[in-house]
């Protein structure tokens, strides 16, 4: 080691925190106590967590990933001279041009995510050094009028990323001629579809960006207050944008008279409570105010008469976080990426069974199955894809042979999915498609808020179905009926919610049909998901003997000898088909048909 | 079993200072019962009168509010509470196994329940913890633990018993 100092990046967003870093830091302070320690939010390389970016001062780096206290060693005694490189650890590096998992990022296109895992989040310094409080500064210094704003906003094309997919400047165009002297702007961060992260990211990885969005937005419309809605399963999203919030009052860009001019703005963090439905703008509006998260009849739209009656415009933190980047590369660069009618780029959170889950921000027009193979790299068992599941409970399942499906507004909608917030489940064999549709409208049942009578009771009876179905006691009329009852829930609902609940239902019946049909006609789920139709028996052939199974086994139903395959047998009597014997059987000697 | 050993001392004069701190008109519902919430573990009786009786907020607002949202709980909670994520990422990875070998440990069997008799661990489920490429995920007391298979759910709440002298009585799945 040489004396120049070492500078080792630690990622600590949530992903990072809950995959180990804390104790990996710990271990690297120890044996790095002269080095300097730099805490970033996620990169988004999730399937990479615990990372770790040693500099060595010299201008060698070296990115590590899969971190964890009992490889970290092995890169400790790399870095000392005293091992070789492990290169099963090494994501880039400087030296290593030939270690190409860097290529995860490089095949992305980071607007929304500029700063992402690139600067500390608590560090206003840090955003100012890379270009940040650019934007509004250009805007005022400039004098750059309100309108100015919205022309150069509406130059872009960027469309709403929180799902609909409505023209910001057509948007904001509504509230700033709506009259009035008290306007407000809300941040929606109540990100509620399970299975999206990217507004979580943002918030606790480069929480500056969304506030700096939320001044362009604010002063275009002419607000002068502002919420930030953030769901309260974000602890540290909502810590970040907190500090986020002190040092910029403190540097002046919130408060009375921003940067000398007449523009006054500030603005209040509000914690979600846990409402699906408060993502829809009414529904979070009411709850700002401190009722129940119930939708409003529109119009009056928010943007005339919203948040205590007064004009209000509720932008999407991936909205907000590409508004600095669109005013100072201006509209025409972010309209020059994409597609003619969907501009610019898109962040989607890629999970499921993907060999490369994170983050990813690509140009719209790009295919599915760029992103799920040439950036997620196919799937992560060796099972062929399935599908992917898009847009959450609002969204719908596109099948495997639909992948060349082009990434904009206009395409995905056409299968009946949704762009959505960005959630892409990736799903193989081995899921089940009724139990997924079944899993939405659990969910969305549960969530539904209960002022329209289609959604309320319509989503309990499409469960019900669901359940007949997956438990094999449904007809084939009840399938005909699901479709039905899902078809006039989509009608006869008020809110975005009600509207979009049945397309989980409606494309999975669109493209997987005969998987409904085995489940009610031939009382079998192909994919060996539903307990009612599946039996888990062991395949003597396969088995090693180990007893592992009958150690997990919740009702001991397993019975054996040991290292005496052919003796293990499970009792069908006992057997609850929980799975957990098949999940830990190495040889893979259980079947569950 | 019963849980009123759970049941939380209100601190009148903690409430009061809650309402002075947010406010006492109908916007401030949301976070005054959040402020109890993460006081209490819940919303116990006692605290939501005090609120209707020293605010704007009636009483079937306020129920209303503490009813509808997710996060709000009308239960008294165990002495520990483990959150298990039911996320899209984590269903179809197996969440369901998580509740199941959690809940054999815990020796709940009545559905509705949802705390272990001894008032040691409560078992929540949660939308969604946004840590989808980790899934399956649970939490305990804040501590996230990153794809975990049914079995390996129980082995950490095992361990994490041991480690707060936390009794579990249930099947016991040795390494």
């Amino acid at each position: 080691m040489s004396n120049a100092q070492w500078v080792i990046t630690v990622g600590e967003g949530t992903c990072g925190i809950a995959a180990g870093a804390p104790e990996v830091t710990e271990l690297l302070r120890k044996r790095f106590p002269e080095a300097e320690f730099k805490s970033v939010g996620c990169v988004g390389m999730c399937h990479r967590e615990v990372m770790v970016e040693i500099a060595d001062g010299e201008g060698k780096t070296y990115m590590w990933g899969n971190l964890n206290k009992k490889n970290l060693p092995k890169v400790i005694r790399f870095h000392r001279g005293e091992a070789a490189l492990p290169k099963e650890l090494l994501i880039r590096s400087s030296e290593h041009p030939e270690v190409e998992g860097g290529e995860y990022l490089t095949r992305q296109t980071r607007i929304a995510l500029r700063n992402v895992g690139q600067l500390n989040p608590t560090s206003m310094a840090q955003y100012k050094a890379r270009g940040g409080y650019a934007a509004i500064e250009k805007i005022i210094k400039n004098g750059m009028t309100p309108e100015d704003v919205i022309e150069e906003v509406k130059i872009s094309k960027i469309r709403g990323r929180g799902g609909a997919g409505f023209p910001t400047a057509t948007k904001w165009g509504f509230a700033r001629g709506a009259p009035g002297d008290l306007k407000y702007l809300v941040c929606n961060g109540d990100e509620g579809d399970p299975g999206a992260f990217m507004d979580r990211s943002l918030l606790e990885g480069d929480p500056h960006s969304v506030l700096e969005g939320m001044l362009v937005a604010a002063y275009a419309i002419g607000a002068s207050k502002g919420y930030a809605y953030i769901r309260a399963e974000y602890p540290l999203a909502l810590k970040y944008f907190g500090m986020a919030l002190e040092d910029a009052r403190q540097a002046g860009y919130l408060g009375h008279n921003i940067l000398g001019s007449h523009f006054d703005f500030d603005v209040k963090i509000k914690e979600g409570a846990g409402a699906f439905v408060c993502g829809e703008e009414t529904a979070l509006l009411a709850s700002i105010e401190g009722d129940r998260g119930m939708p409003r009849l529109r119009p009056p739209f928010p943007a005339i008469k919203g948040l205590f009656g007064k004009p209000t415009i509720i932008n999407n933190v991936e909205t907000l976080a590409n508004l600095p980047w669109i005013i100072n590369n201006g509209g025409a660069s972010y309209a020059a990426i994409g597609t003619e009618k969907s501009t610019g780029t898109k962040v989607f959170a890629l999970a499921g069974a993907i060999a490369r889950g994170g983050l990813v921000e690509v140009p719209m027009g790009v295919t599915i199955r760029h992103v799920l193979e040439k950036i997620g790299g196919g799937s992560a068992t060796k099972r062929p894809l399935k599908a992917v599941q898009m847009g959450g409970p609002s969204g719908g399942c596109i099948p495997e042979h639909m992948f060349d499906t082009l990434i904009e507004y206009e395409s995905i909608n056409a299968t009946g999915a949704i762009m959505g917030s960005g959630g892409m489940i990736v799903v193989d064999s081995k899921t089940c498609m009724v139990d997924l549709a079944k899993y939405f409208l659990q969910f969305t049942q549960n969530e539904s808020c209960g002022k329209c009578t289609f959604c309320r009771i319509g989503t309990l009876r499409m469960k019900e179905i669901l359940t007949r179905i997956c438990d094999g006691e449904a007809t084939l009329e009840e399938v005909d009926t699901l479709e039905e009852v899902a078809r006039t829930v989509r009608t006869a609902t008020l809110c975005g919610l009600g509207q979009t609940v049945a397309n989980p239902v409606l494309t999975t019946l669109k493209y997987f049909r005969h998987e409904y049909i085995a489940h009610v006609q031939e009382k079998r789920c192909p994919s060996g998901v539903c307990k009612a139709l599946i039996h888990h028996t062991i395949q003597n052939d396969k088995c090693s003997g180990c007893s592992i199974c009958q150690r997990y086994c919740p009702v001991k139903a397993i019975t054996g000898t040991v290292k005496q395959p052919d003796t293990w047998v499970i009792d069908q009597q006992v057997c609850i088909n929980c799975g957990m014997c098949a999940e830990v059987c190495n040889p893979d000697a259980i079947l569950a048909a | 079993m019963s849980t009123a050993s759970l049941e939380a001392v209100v601190d009148p004069g903690k409430v009061q200072g809650w309402i002075n701190a947010i406010g006492s008109d109908p916007s401030a519902a949301v976070p005054i019962l959040q402020a109890i919430q993460t006081e209490y573990g819940y919303l116990p009786r006692k605290a939501m009168n005090l609120v209707v009786e020293n605010t704007q907020i009636n009483a079937s607002q306020l129920y209303g509010v503490a009813t509808f949202y997710a996060q709000f709980r009308l239960k008294p909670i165990g002495r520990h509470l483990i959150r298990v994520c039911h996320g899209t990422a984590c269903h179809v990875q197996g969440a369901d196994r998580l509740n199941t070998s959690l809940r054999h440990a815990m020796e709940i069997e009545d559905p509705k329940q949802d705390t272990a008799s001894n008032g040691s661990y409560t078992l929540e489920n949660v939308a969604c913890i946004g840590c989808c490429s980790l899934a399956p995920v649970m939490v305990i007391d804040g501590q996230a633990y990153p794809s975990l298979k049914g079995a390996d759910a129980q082995r950490e709440l095992l361990k994490h018993a041991r480690e707060h002298n936390e009794i579990l009585a249930g099947h016991d799945a040795q390494e």
